[in-house]
């Protein structure tokens, strides 16, 4: 019978974070001790999560190997699907689909530099509030708000660990202070001793079609662009951080992706030669707190994703254009990639 | 003859069919109203019998739940309809975004934090065509299995550049089953 | 003789055992097979599942609801679910068992929906699950329910009474005790023919004065 988990923590490993100075950790450094802590430390967990009116109970399982982390996404209650991040891929699993998507892993170390970390711009595009909370699973909590200035981003309301900093609870939240999306650790084990084999699919990929990206998928940090589409309006704050060109199966011409972030939050645009068929009504779709735009234009196909609201990416959608070609360069580069 | 074949329906309610005879049967059963009625009231009677006056389904709940599963591609939804667009005017263009290639472009795009509004398109409003977004009437559709590989795929992508944070929200969302779709129609009106 | 649980494994509504005491059990194995036919594409078999368990998801479902009446549509939405999601069962537990999960999520995201507050939901269920929910299920929705329910009951105990000894028994060891044919022909001492063509004798007598009630 599946009752309440467990709440029983086993080994929580007490890190010690170097301090540079004695002053109280501020509300921004609690955020960066929250995403170093997902990013780097081990954890085992149970969740649930909510988006509207649905919700699914979720495992997430994070190991450092070598240096670079693996993760393992599992959803638990009837559709089977799961991600896993290995070292040199992403894998998919859509067991409802017979389908396993595969992309090459993206090479965080160099880009994590080139990730607008939070600096002092984020003071201009949230408030970040720190409080007292209570206890959840057994750990002491501070209550971490982050607010938005301006009506393109979502807000966070994050339930820290007070030891490790990890999100025990967090919520995302909209312009009119509605939860779109919430993630309730039910159960979270953090700290050694993460059994390698947790990270195994449990899907039976027998029959399955496995789906790859294409190979050439080297992330650039955002230098000359290839991208011959551009938006031109971006939500302020917003800055291209990764540029690169991926191959896609079937057709000479690469999909462009472009990474957008604002320290906080990202946007990615994609842009794709367009199918043969007639143009098709535009498409809005919203999971959670993750929304999508996508439209055609000019024999193209462009989406744009994001954990903004509906209206943003929608915006950032109609505002892309092609590079235009016709404004005078400054230096005798050669031309853009022509699509 | 019909005796026979509802000794085996029996059969099959306690798992006790050989394999080689369940497809054939459950193609007659698919045709016969009766056979799946006899079926259904031989269930019942198990039910009763180790439950007494406990809840059941009423008679017509198969059937709907059978109609529900035909009707389940063509399933309409109605789903809240997308806000007309209004014009923003505080959306700034975007600092660096860039037209031409080159070492202008490089030194445009590493703008330093805290500058905005710097670039070579500030100011330019006049190289985007206009666009106004009208909605379909409301109606918007069940997501096909198609479309959601589509989604999965571009939130696997995005994840993998997002903040941790970011990343876990995007991939539990993609994990999720059914987003909601609208349909928008866009309307391009191209300027001079 | 040996008190074994119902061979498929649950009781009441409650959630089937997954750890198998014996054997994986015919039930459990016809509704895999059953499964496999509609992954392959053959849409008849679900009606199938449907009818063998649409009482116990509209009972259970309607344990966990505040409000039975709508046990029949989220019942019926827990269906199409398990449905679309079919290409993911796998058969490492049991249909019902898997099926089961599915329903309570159902009902739980409804319940949610109407709660705007879906925190806690195990502390929920395992209340709901002990409260006498029972006297509400037991008198159905609406009087008409109730007394539907009490008919059927009372006709299916009349039928099973009013039987010669030797069908009556192997109903009762097959739909109570829940014992396979071969073990029932042990008790019985008598060949499995035999054992099935009773029980199908019992299941039509019960059906012959069913008809008319449920018509």
């Amino acid at each position: 019978m599946r009752r309440v988990f467990a709440l029983a923590i086993a080994g929580v490993v007490a890190l010690s974070l170097p301090r540079a100075e004695a002053a109280a950790p501020t509300a921004r450094d609690w955020l960066e001790r929250m995403t170093e802590s997902l990013a780097t430390r081990d954890y085992d967990g149970l969740f649930i999560h909510t988006a509207g009116q649905q919700s699914e109970t979720m495992r997430i399982v994070h190991r450092m190997e070598g240096g670079r982390s693996v993760e393992r996404l599992v959803s638990l209650d009837g559709n089977g699907r799961e991600i896993v991040r290995t070292p040199g891929e992403v894998h998919f699993y859509m067991p409802d689909r017979r389908v396993v998507l595969v992309e090459p892993r993206s090479d965080e170390g160099s880009l994590l530099k080139a990730l607008p970390a939070p600096g002092p711009r984020l003071d201009s595009l949230y408030t970040l509030e720190l409080r007292k909370g209570g206890r959840l699973l057994g750990r002491d909590v501070r209550v971490l708000d982050v607010r938005p200035r301006d009506e393109y981003r979502y807000g966070y309301r994050l339930w820290l660990d007070q030891k490790t900093a990890m999100p025990l609870r967090s919520e995302v939240v909209d312009g009119s202070g509605a939860t779109v999306e919430s993630i309730h650790f039910t159960r979270l084990e953090v700290g050694e001793g993460i059994d390698p084999r947790h990270l195994q699919p449990a899907v039976d990929t027998t029959g399955f079609q496995w789906i790859r990206a294409g190979r050439r998928a080297e992330p650039r940090v955002a230098g000359p662009p290839s991208a011959s589409w551009l938006p031109r309006k971006m939500p302020p704050g917003f800055r291209l951080v990764v540029s690169r060109s991926q191959a896609v199966p079937g057709s000479p011409i690469p999909m462009q992706h472009l990474i957008f972030s604002d320290g906080f939050a990202s946007v990615s645009v994609f842009i794709e030669p367009a199918p043969a068929k007639g143009p098709a009504p535009s498409e809005s779709t919203t999971v959670g707190s993750a929304n999508a735009f996508s439209t055609q234009m000019s024999g193209h196909v462009v989406t744009v994703v994001g954990e903004v609201p509906a209206a943003t990416v929608r915006d950032i959608a109609t505002s892309l254009a092609p590079v235009d070609a016709e404004l005078p360069r400054t230096d005798p580069a050669p031309a853009p990639a022509e699509r | 003859m019909t005796d026979q074949i509802r000794e085996q329906i029996s059969a099959l309610l306690d798992g006790e069919l050989a394999s080689g005879e369940i497809s054939l049967l459950v193609r007659r059963m698919e045709r016969d109203a009766e056979l799946r009625r006899a079926f259904g009231n031989y269930v019942l009677a198990g039910e009763s019998l180790r439950a007494p006056g406990g809840l059941t389904a009423s008679p017509g709940f198969a059937a709907r739940v059978s109609a529900a599963l035909e009707a389940d591609g063509a399933a309409v939804a109605a789903l809240p309809v997308a806000a007309k667009h209004a014009p923003r005017r505080w959306m700034r263009p975007l600092a660096g975004a860039a037209v031409a290639a080159g070492a202008a472009l490089a030194a445009v795009l590493f703008v330093p934090a805290g500058e905005e509004g710097s670039g070579l398109l500030a100011g330019r409003t006049d190289v985007a065509p206009a666009m106004t977004i009208a909605s379909l009437p409301p109606g918007g559709s069940s997501p096909t299995p198609a479309q959601n590989q589509r989604l999965a795929g571009y939130l696997m992508a995005h994840g993998q550049y997002a903040s941790p944070i970011g990343r876990r929200n995007a991939w539990s969302n993609a994990l999720a089953a059914d987003p909601g779709i609208t349909r928008v129609a866009l309307e391009i009106v191209e300027r001079p | 003789m040996a008190n074994f649980p119902p061979s498929d494994g649950s009781i009441d509504g409650h959630e089937p055992r997954d750890g198998r005491e014996r054997p994986a059990s015919g039930v459990e194995q016809s509704d895999l097979e059953l499964v496999r036919r509609v992954q392959r594409g053959e849409r008849g078999a679900f009606d199938l599942l449907v009818l063998r368990y649409q009482h116990r998801v509209v009972k259970l479902v309607a344990r966990l609801l505040r409000d039975p009446t709508e046990a029949e549509d989220v019942a019926q939405e827990a269906f199409v679910k398990a449905y679309r999601a079919i290409g993911s069962f796998r058969g490492d537990s049991a249909f019902y068992t898997w099926l089961y999960r599915i329903a309570v999520n159902t009902a739980r995201n409804t319940m949610a929906s109407r709660q705007r507050r879906p925190l806690d939901y195990e502390a929920e269920l395992s209340e709901s699950e002990q409260s006498v929910v029972e006297s509400r299920m037991r008198h159905g929705d609406t009087p008409e329910a109730a007394a539907l329910s009490e008919e059927i009951h009372q006709t299916v105990n009349r039928a099973v009474e009013d039987l010669p000894e030797d069908l009556r028994t192997a109903i009762i060891l097959r739909e109570i005790e829940g014992l396979s044919y071969e073990e029932i022909a042990a008790a019985m001492d008598c060949p499995v023919g035999t054992v099935r063509s009773r029980i199908f004798r019992a299941r039509e007598a019960i059906d012959r004065n069913l008809k008319p009630l449920l018509d």
